[in-house]
């Protein structure tokens, strides 16, 4: 399972997280990201993560209860 | 005899703002299109894509510096500023000033993101291409060294490297388009 953070202090609403796992990210009308989520154990957050452009993501894997 | 130094470090300052604001572009059309795949992170691209923006900036003042500087052509501090006030080749020279003044702004707003909106900014990044386009007028038709093999095909590179990557991006956008959801769509680039 990953959990996801977001910084959106850093987030610029490129989108790339929503494009790579939408079931997981959603970009509001203001342009920032956020978790539709709380803990997921989709792998596309992993792309996600990586596909940031501003590095505002962090995926924590942790164990599933 | 007339010192040449800052004649020469005009053009050579001149060229390598040119080289740094291609590879500013080709590090920026390629943050979404990600050629590397997940071997290279799309933050490292965007911080490689800033470093080369500002060296860019920064030899483009050192530019300006050298003419101002150099007495080959008589170039005032005011010219720098207002585009056409230079006698020297006053239209290519003040393509170049309002490609400098242009790209300033560009930098500018992505400082500014929170405060303009995210999308005026991102908008606003399509000035770059003016920038792009200005800077290749004022390198060719204002450039001492243009008529040099070397020099001509540094340019004709430059330009086909901004459109390959250009090419690129727009072909990569239309891949993943369909995995966002219509209401999500208006924000992603």
């Amino acid at each position: 399972m990953y959990r996801i953070e977001i910084d959106q202090s850093l987030c610029s609403g490129f989108g790339a997280c929503a494009e790579l796992a939408p079931d997981v990210f959603e970009v509001g009308p203001g342009g920032i990201a956020t978790v539709r989520v709380g803990e997921t154990d989709d792998p596309a957050v992993l792309d996600a993560e990586s596909a940031c452009p501003m590095a505002a993501i962090r995926v924590i894997e942790v164990q599933a209860a | 005899m007339r010192d040449p130094t800052f004649w020469i470090l005009a053009r050579a300052s001149g060229i390598t703002a040119y080289l740094l604001l291609t590879g500013s572009m080709v590090a920026g059309l390629t943050v979404k299109s990600r050629p590397f795949g997940r071997a290279v992170k799309a933050a490292a691209v965007v911080d490689t894509h800033r470093f080369l923006t500002l060296l860019a900036l920064g030899t483009i003042a050192l530019h300006g510096l050298a003419l101002t500087l150099d007495s080959t052509v008589r170039i005032s501090p005011a010219a720098l500023l207002v585009p056409g006030l230079s006698p020297y080749r006053p239209v290519p020279t003040a393509l170049g000033v309002l490609a400098a003044e242009l790209a300033v702004v560009v930098v500018v707003s992505f400082s500014l993101r929170k405060l303009i909106g995210q999308r005026a900014w991102r908008r606003l990044h399509w000035v770059t291409y003016a920038v792009f386009g200005a800077a290749t007028g004022h390198g060719l038709a204002a450039g001492t060294d243009t008529g040099r093999p070397w020099a001509f095909s540094l340019y004709v590179g430059a330009v086909c490297a901004v459109a390959f990557a250009t090419a690129w991006r727009v072909l990569t956008r239309s891949k993943g388009g369909n995995r966002v959801p219509n209401r999500d769509r208006p924000v992603a680039v």
